[in-house]
């Protein structure tokens, strides 16, 4: 080796132990999620996805680097728990998911006996957290949700008083969501005049809602998914009821537009999602996801949410990484101990989010401090339509 | 009076989409004696092939995304044609998951198997091609009729007395064919003995095609009519059609075109009378009746017994 290479080896040598004496050595985990993908609630795990693939992109250069494996629940309890079967044998570090409280329910346990932090992303029925140590949400419980939609109509249309009821009876978050609906109209002096219980895989509701209508409602609140609630909505309007309508959070999302089209406007749904909030994470997810899509789209809530679960694990991660001994890794450390510590972590946390400024109870449940509720605004020709935020 | 012409109305109206539905499984079923599970898929796939003639855009999830054709068909044309696309699907189905099998005489509970897995590759197909968003037919695809019509005091949707209207006109279009027609006869031989029928110089394999055909024709149809009144809800939405479709199948007989259009009109009728307070248990009635028809009738209300050869 001739003299001058020599000296070359050895400065490239020594330039590359002093970068590594500089910084801490690099870390990559693979982190699970596990959403619906395919079957009736697939709408909402396309949603979760994009905001997932965000995240991903957005988080994907900095440190501890992640990497997303994804599976699909598809929308059925039997098919989520081999989703988190096969997320516990790869493993994970965490798993962010399921789509339905359904599922949740069936899954969560899971991954709570196997120790592995799993934070729902739109798993908004009472009893989540609950389920067990290792589980959290940054979906807002629906008991924080209903209510609020349901006092701005009456505060909109203050002669209401006679109100209808419909909710997909086969969803347990459908169903939870209409008992707090029906507990909140009796509460306000409501007279509840009719219950109509339906099923997600319903298409055809001119039955139901002839008996509906029958009692003259003056408000109409709707517990149900997209498909089967856009569709509830349109065949409510065709069928002649022109009143106000309160639409849970199932149906928060601008997929029910192609399903009620023009009937979807007045639409009122409280939202966990504010998009015109000014914080960093909302900027990033807004940026990237208008990209190839108009200038002005709007994120769904499931997509800002999903972004929020990925940050918050990211983020715990990196305060665990940062106050790891010089020298040593994430994935160096015991596997058990990785997954209670970012368990802490995080439920310790408070988080700058596209949903604001959100933090944890100790037993999981997600503290957001800001709601608003959204009329749904549609183009003449009932297109397209927006989420307008009601002051 | 007025809710008892809204509940014969609303259940006559739901019946007629689980008629339309059955009458291309019965078709089948009646020339092969083998459940076309793939039904379902074909029914979703008439409803998209409508939705894009008519110019729909596909949304932003799946590999077509904001897919468009250059033209936009009025609504009528889009139906047949998409009847048309549904049929050459169906004869695909018949190539590729039954005729193999038919050849090697294997078990007909294979073909059902085949045709099952055929029904799940479309299905997922549609969502990987198209995304799992719902689409709907625009609300103006009629154009100058209202959305909804009063008759004897009650309120009806005007796509619902059409689907009324077009499964009433494809029955007695398919009697007349079967019943009257030299095809439909040499279908009715097909039916009853494939060999024997070619023996006497039928053309079995091209019987079937035609079964396969029309059942496809018809499913298409149907899938384009039920979207335009509910929405196309996902490429998923065809499934629940076929099981109730099923259901009507049993009820009016395996094999009738008649019993067919019966057994949706009473499945249709009996949901529509079941108490608004047990609205969630429809299906519950449903079977309910066909549970006790067939106790009753095993070879459902139109359908025949047939003889034993020995």
């Amino acid at each position: 080796m001739s003299r001058r290479l020599r000296i070359s080896a050895a400065i490239g040598l020594l330039g590359a132990l002093l970068a590594g004496c500089s910084r801490q050595p690099s870390d990559e985990l693979k982190l699970g999620s596990a959403i619906a993908l395919t079957g009736n609630a697939s709408l909402l795990g396309q949603d979760a996805r994009t905001g997932l693939q965000i995240a991903e992109q957005h988080f994907g250069e900095q440190q501890p680097k992640l990497k997303l494996v994804l599976e699909d629940t598809g929308s059925d309890e039997t098919s989520a728990t081999l989703a988190f079967r096969r997320l516990i044998n790869d493993r994970v570090v965490a798993i962010l998911g399921p789509s339905l409280s359904q599922q949740g329910f069936a899954v969560m346990p899971m991954a709570d006996r196997a120790g592995i932090p799993v934070i729902g992303i739109s798993t908004t029925a009472p009893g989540i957290p609950e389920i067990g140590r290792f589980v959290s949400r940054v979906a807002s419980p629906v008991t924080v949700i209903a209510p609020r939609s349901l006092a701005k109509a009456i505060e909109l249309n203050p002669r209401i008083k006679r109100v209808a009821v419909f909710f997909a009876q086969d969803d347990v978050f459908c169903s939870s969501e209409s008992s707090i609906f029906q507990r909140a109209i009796r509460a306000r002096g409501l007279n509840l005049v009719s219950v109509q219980r339906t099923s997600i895989s319903d298409t055809d509701f001119h039955i139901p809602v002839s008996n509906a209508l029958r009692n003259r409602p003056d408000l109409i609140v709707i517990s149900a998914l997209p498909s089967d609630g856009g569709n509830l909505v349109r065949q409510l309007r065709e069928l002649g009821y022109k009143g106000p309508i309160v639409a849970g959070n199932g149906m928060n999302t601008p997929n029910i537009v192609p399903v009620c089209q023009k009937h979807c406007g007045g639409l009122l749904i409280t939202q966990a999602y504010n998009p015109a909030l000014k914080n960093p994470s909302n900027a990033a997810l807004l940026q990237q996801f208008r990209r190839g899509r108009s200038s002005d789209a709007v994120p769904p809530q499931v997509t800002a949410q999903a972004f929020t679960a990925y940050q918050v694990v990211h983020e715990s991660l990196a305060r665990i990484k940062a106050n790891l001994r010089q020298g040593t890794t994430l994935i160096a450390m015991p596997e058990t101990k990785l997954r209670q510590q970012l368990l802490s972590t995080l439920l310790a946390g408070t988080y700058q989010t596209p949903l604001g400024e959100i933090r944890f109870t100790p037993e999981g449940e997600v503290i957001q401090k800001h709601f608003s509720v959204a009329r749904v605004s549609m183009s003449p020709d009932g297109r397209s339509g927006r989420f307008v935020l009601l002051k | 009076m007025a809710d008892l012409v809204q509940l014969l109305l609303n259940g006559l109206s739901t019946g007629a989409m689980y008629a339309l539905f059955a009458l291309g499984y019965t078709l089948v079923f009646s020339v092969l004696a083998v459940i076309k599970i793939a039904h379902g898929a074909v029914f979703t796939l008439g409803a998209y092939f409508t939705f894009l003639l008519i110019g729909g855009a596909v949304g932003a999830n799946g590999l077509l995304s904001g897919f468009q054709l250059p033209f936009a068909l009025p609504f009528w044309l889009a139906l047949v044609l998409a009847g048309l696309a549904a049929a050459a699907v169906a004869l695909l189905i018949e190539r590729v998951a039954f005729r193999p099998l038919r050849q090697r005489g294997a078990d007909p509970l294979l073909a059902l198997i085949t045709s099952l897995g055929a029904g799940v590759v479309l299905v997922n197909l549609i969502q990987l091609l198209v995304g799992a968003e719902s689409y709907a037919i625009p609300t103006t695809a009629l154009a100058g009729l209202p959305a909804a019509i009063r008759l004897l005091g009650a309120q009806v949707r005007t796509v619902q007395l059409l689907l009324l209207g077009v499964a009433a006109v494809l029955l007695i279009a398919l009697t007349l064919w079967i019943e009257g027609s030299r095809s439909g006869k040499a279908l009715r031989a097909v039916a009853e003995d494939a060999t024997t029928a070619q023996l006497l110089g039928i053309p079995s394999g091209r019987m079937i095609q035609i079964a396969f055909g029309l059942s496809g024709f018809l499913s298409g149809i149907a899938g384009g009519l039920v979207g335009l009144s509910v929405s196309i809800a996902g490429p998923y939405f065809g499934i629940g059609y076929g099981l109730k479709g099923l259901g009507v199948l049993v009820l009016g007989g395996l094999g009738s075109v008649p019993g067919a259009v019966l057994g949706g009109l009473i499945i249709g009728l009996a949901e529509a009378y079941v108490p608004a307070d047990l609205s969630g248990y429809r299906d519950v009635v449903a079977y309910g009746i066909l549970f006790a028809v067939l106790l009753l009738r095993p070879q459902g209300l139109l359908g025949r017994v047939l003889p034993t050869k020995v």
